[in-house]
């Protein structure tokens, strides 16, 4: 489901107070929001959203299939080494943007991850001494603009990352 | 993901059709390890109908490209949509792998 979030009423006084003789521009981010299972049976739906989010964002094609690259990346990560693939337990997605940006964040609370601790692949050495593994985050961190992880004191894990239009 | 196969002068030809992502490789991965128990070692992936590649597909293809080729055999990839062929790029596989434009250079190139 799909809704417009306009500023609380308070926010709108409060721009008033401070600049009566001033427009101020409303700023409204479209925003979806997901609780899933730790499963990879949803990745292709998840693609299909962050295309909509994407194009609503203003992307080129290209761009949408480069965000659709990350998010997939992304939850894969989650679901496999933060979940561990246990479809009882349960991660937030939250795809936001408006006219210029999008940003996708990923909250849990399995197992602990930092992107930073991953080396980056050799991308430039031959078939035979490339290695299968750290290809994921390397596309995300390619791919985005921004990326960052955090934990919060309740042990809740955020991936955030942000691609703006060029 | 849909498989569908067709052998011709010992080179498999393997039609691949979905999303080639972290749920569907591992089908993928299961047939083409079944051919190779089989005797077979040579590989054409036909990915036209492959609208979307993820790190998880990469890897499968990476593994059995590299495995083959230490074997005297050879897996190459044909018809590349062009955001796949964009994901293998940023990945640096464009140039480690063998990629073709079409499924009858792919198996000209065996015969080289």
């Amino acid at each position: 489901m799909i809704w417009k979030v306009p500023p609380e009423a308070s926010t709108i006084d409060i721009a008033n107070s401070c600049f009566p003789n001033l427009q101020f521009y409303e700023i409204i981010m479209q925003r979806l929001s997901f609780d899933f299972p730790a499963s990879t049976v949803n990745l292709a739906k998840i693609g299909e959203l962050a295309a909509h989010a994407g194009q609503k964002a203003g992307f080129s094609n290209v761009n949408i299939g480069d965000i659709q690259v990350a998010i997939d990346e992304a939850c894969t990560n989650t679901i496999i080494h933060g979940l561990e693939k246990d479809s009882t337990r349960m991660f937030q997605l939250i795809i936001q943007w408006d006219a210029g940006k999008i940003e996708i964040l990923i909250h849990e609370t399995g197992v602990s991850f930092d992107p930073e601790s991953i080396g980056l692949p050799d991308i430039e050495a031959p078939l035979e001494d490339r290695s299968a593994g750290g290809l994921g985050i390397y596309l995300v961190r390619k791919l985005m603009d921004e990326v960052k992880y955090s934990t919060d004191e309740d042990g809740v894990k955020t991936l955030y990352m942000l691609k703006r239009v060029k | 993901m849909n498989i569908t196969e067709t052998t011709q002068d010992n080179v498999s030809r393997v039609e691949l059709e979905g999303r080639f992502d972290a749920n569907t490789c591992g089908t993928v991965e299961q047939f083409i390890r079944e051919k190779i128990k089989e005797g077979m070692l040579q590989f054409v992936l036909n990915m036209e109908k492959v609208p979307f590649i993820a790190s998880a597909g990469l890897r499968v293809v990476l593994v059995f490209a590299r495995e083959l080729q230490m074997n005297k055999g050879n897996l190459c990839l044909a018809n590349l949509q062009p955001n796949v062929l964009r994901v293998f790029e940023i990945s640096g596989l464009k140039n480690a792998m063998r990629i073709f434009d079409d499924m009858e250079s792919a198996a000209r190139s065996f015969n080289d």
